[in-house]
């Protein structure tokens, strides 16, 4: 007890407590393909600081990342390498899809896109533009923040339902 | 106003500035390869911009190296390998494709078109021997739309999936025609072996 | 045990007969997903140990179908879609394009078009050399070397961001014009960036162009010489390199080019250090030509006024009857194009650039061809790092600067 009667210490849950660690630490897995990825790279660089929110450690194998950024073009040939990597990262895992393409096909309405990767996996986090500005990603990137603090995103809610929230063991 | 206007910053002075030696190069190709060029286009009868040569599809190699060999010619650089689509033909004896070479003399500084027409399903033969870097863009043409070419070392599918079956470039593929898969191409090891 | 094997291309790979491992090698797959593959390229190798012996390129992963849809949309329509060819310099490829089907036209376009189009394509110049030596260093272990860069880029950025409003995909120029006048003192502003792109360049120099870690990654790795260079039409940074006196700006000029001063800089090896070095060189001519071009630009008008491709200013269109209706035809049918073919190439930040379009008279093309240089670049890839370690590899890929958007189109 200090000398005007605040506490030293707060009481939290731990639920909050952990979802607060993980959404000040997520490690973005750049899976750049196209033009977005060249203003995921300036969100990463010095001007618009990404690891500002905990997210400098980029991790370019799915086993050490938790978030998915899909920037780019996704096509018909690169959708089954883009499930693959999403099943190898173990829970719990992010995906925000950068950019028009990643979400919904954008301009390209032809034989070899893939209109949306909601359409294989599933996205916490769209951000629109072509390409979106790094603060654009930036703007995902909190809310996904948001949504991680309060168990919003699918992986969560999925993992409340199954009951292994917080479980110490990743799911293989 | 077409391609036949002059404007001197948009390449429009090539025309002239190059007209005599076109008209040489032309007068020697007639002579050497008579059999083989159908016909020749040049820039101020026909709406293109530089002298386009006709070619039979079985001298294409000889005019092609004549081309990059020969003193006065030096065509040296392989701009462009592609073809185009006219669209399905009603007679199969009418040609449906047209193989196009944009060719470049790094020395005069001139262009030059070489075309082949060929129908469907005929078969034309490899430049490799002339520029090794016709291997991918062969391949390309035959994976957007079907032409084979006789004498590549591997000719198989470039920019869509081995597994896709259809040539997406040919007119009568649609716009839209989407083939999905579940499976990553493996490696394909006879390849390095 | 393995016999000595002579591959396609010529080159032969010799087995030591000690080697008790000769008949079992590692088969590795390098990519589509990798950080060292700019975009997603996948490299497949049979390795001894670190050294690649045989491998084999495949791309087509980021494949958008732009010829495709060059054959669908307008020409209009079409502009939105070459600037996703070679992102890295988006609004260069705007200009190539407007150039192809204005020559198409015959059309004429005024004096500051052409001024504020070089002045855009210089600027996309130096931003993509910028990103190409920025990510091979990245790959090769400087990162403050790329942040530098990527600093004046983002002040690069905030030009083209005053021109038009956007950062990457710009799509700024229309057919016979542009999209909108340069906003006052853009000249000045130009001259500023230029100012301290150079102290930037300079400071970047002294990081790696004698650092001794640099040049021993570098110099001698991913050799390609002159000869090679032609067999797989190797254009701009690439083939200057290995010595081919080759640019575009300077044998075939077009826009202003023959009114501006610039050298060609030209290495003699060909290697991943002659590729950076010539890189580096090309930035700060393109500097000098920005100051010539911002010191030589007048106002006047920016569209020409043909009546096929001028589009109707807003109070035009929304005062007369006439300019409605012409700003409806325009933008639901499409202007007709004469019937002809044209290829038209522009020295590009990678090499040559070209589009090669038939037309058939109608308000879209007959056939669309792209010529992207990274396409004849990335087809070296295999022969140049034979017999090299896959540190090398990855050295030689970040100088030949491959870009997937001109690649797989």
């Amino acid at each position: 007890m200090s000398k005007d009667g605040s506490a030293h210490f707060f009481t939290t849950k731990l639920d909050d407590i952990i979802n607060w660690g993980r959404k000040n630490s997520l490690w973005p897995l750049p899976f750049g393909t196209s033009c977005c990825g060249i203003e995921m790279m300036a969100t990463f660089a010095a001007d618009f600081d990404i690891s500002r929110f905990g997210a400098e450690a980029m991790r370019f194998s799915p086993r050490q990342a938790d978030l998915l950024i899909v920037a780019g073009i996704i096509n018909l040939k690169m959708a089954p390498v883009l499930r693959t990597v999403y099943e190898q990262m173990s829970d719990p895992k992010w995906v925000i899809s950068m950019g028009a393409c990643a979400s919904s096909g954008g301009i390209f309405n032809v034989y070899s896109v893939l209109q949306g990767i909601d359409t294989m996996i599933p996205v916490d986090v769209y951000v629109p533009g072509c390409p979106p500005s790094p603060e654009g990603v930036m703007h995902a990137l909190m809310r996904l923040q948001e949504m991680v603090q309060k168990g919003e995103t699918h992986s969560q809610r999925r993992l409340k339902a199954e009951g292994k929230e917080f479980a110490l063991t990743a799911k293989a | 106003m077409d391609i036949r206007t002059p404007v001197a910053n948009n390449y429009g002075d090539l025309a002239t500035k190059f007209a005599d030696t076109w008209k040489s190069q032309i007068s020697r190709l007639q002579t050497k390869f008579s059999g083989a060029i159908e016909e020749t286009r040049m820039p101020g009868e026909f709406p293109v911009d530089v002298p386009i040569l006709y070619v039979k599809k079985d001298s294409i190699i000889g005019v092609l190296s004549f081309l990059k060999t020969e003193q006065g010619f030096d065509y040296g650089f392989l701009a462009d390998l592609t073809a185009i689509d006219e669209g399905p033909q009603e007679g199969s004896s009418v040609p449906r494709f047209e193989m196009v070479y944009n060719l470049y003399s790094l020395s005069t500084k001139a262009r030059i078109r070489v075309k082949v027409r060929l129908r469907e399903g005929e078969e034309i033969s490899t430049a490799i021997p002339v520029w090794q870097g016709a291997d991918w863009a062969e391949r390309e043409v035959f994976d957007m739309f079907g032409i084979k070419f006789t004498g590549h070392p591997d000719l198989r599918r470039i920019l869509m999936a081995d597994q896709w079956q259809g040539h997406p470039l040919r007119k009568d593929y649609p716009l839209r025609g989407y083939q999905l898969f579940t499976e990553p191409d493996p490696i394909n090891q006879s390849l390095l072996d | 045990m393995k016999q000595n094997e002579t591959l396609p291309s010529g080159i032969s790979i010799e087995h030591d007969p000690d080697d008790l491992w000769s008949d079992s090698r590692a088969y590795v797959n390098i990519g589509p997903t990798h950080p060292a593959m700019h975009g997603a390229f996948r490299m497949c190798a049979r390795l001894n140990g670190e050294t690649i012996e045989k491998s084999y390129c495949e791309f087509g992963y980021t494949h958008r179908a732009k010829e495709k849809l060059g054959e669908n949309r307008t020409y209009h329509q079409f502009v939105v879609y070459t600037d996703r060819l070679n992102y890295c310099s988006a609004i260069q490829n705007n200009v190539t394009y407007s150039m192809a089907v204005e020559r198409l036209m015959g059309i004429e376009v005024p004096e500051r078009a052409i001024w504020i189009r070089m002045a855009c394509a210089e600027i996309a110049r130096v931003i993509d050399h910028l990103v190409c030596v920025g990510i091979n260093a990245v790959d090769l272990g400087a990162f403050s070397f790329f942040l530098y860069g990527f600093h004046q880029r983002e002040e690069g950025y905030m030009l083209i961001e005053k021109l038009c409003g956007a950062r990457l995909t710009t799509s700024y120029t229309r057919i016979g014009g542009l999209m909108a006048d340069a906003p006052e003192g853009w000249e000045r502003d130009i001259k500023a960036w230029v100012k301290k792109t150079r102290a930037t360049i300079d400071e970047m120099d002294t990081l790696l162009t004698n650092n001794k870690i640099w040049k021993q990654r570098t110099v001698g790795v991913a050799i390609f010489n002159k000869d090679q260079c032609m067999q797989y039409s190797f254009s701009g940074p690439s083939a200057r390199a290995a010595g081919i006196d080759m640019d575009l700006r300077r044998d075939q000029p077009c826009m202003f080019y023959k009114d501006i001063e610039f050298d060609v800089p030209i290495a003699q090896n060909g290697d991943v250090f002659d590729r950076y070095a010539v890189r580096m060189a090309e930035i700060r001519q393109s500097l000098n030509i920005l100051t010539q071009i911002a010191d030589r630009m007048k106002k006047g008008p920016i569209w020409s006024e043909d009546k096929r491709t001028r589009i109707p200013d807003k109070e035009v269109v929304h005062n007369t009857m006439e300019g409605l209706i012409h700003h409806f035809k325009f933008f639901m049918t499409g202007f007709d194009v004469p019937e002809g073919e044209a290829y038209t190439q522009f020295e590009g930040s990678n090499g040559e650039a070209g589009f090669y379009i038939v037309s058939k008279g109608s308000p879209r093309a007959h056939r669309m061809r792209i010529r992207g240089p990274s396409f004849w670049h990335y087809q070296a890839l295999s022969p140049m790092c034979q017999g090299e370690k896959i540190g090398d590899m990855v050295a030689a890929l970040g100088s030949i600067n491959i870009i997937a958007g001109e690649i797989d189109r």
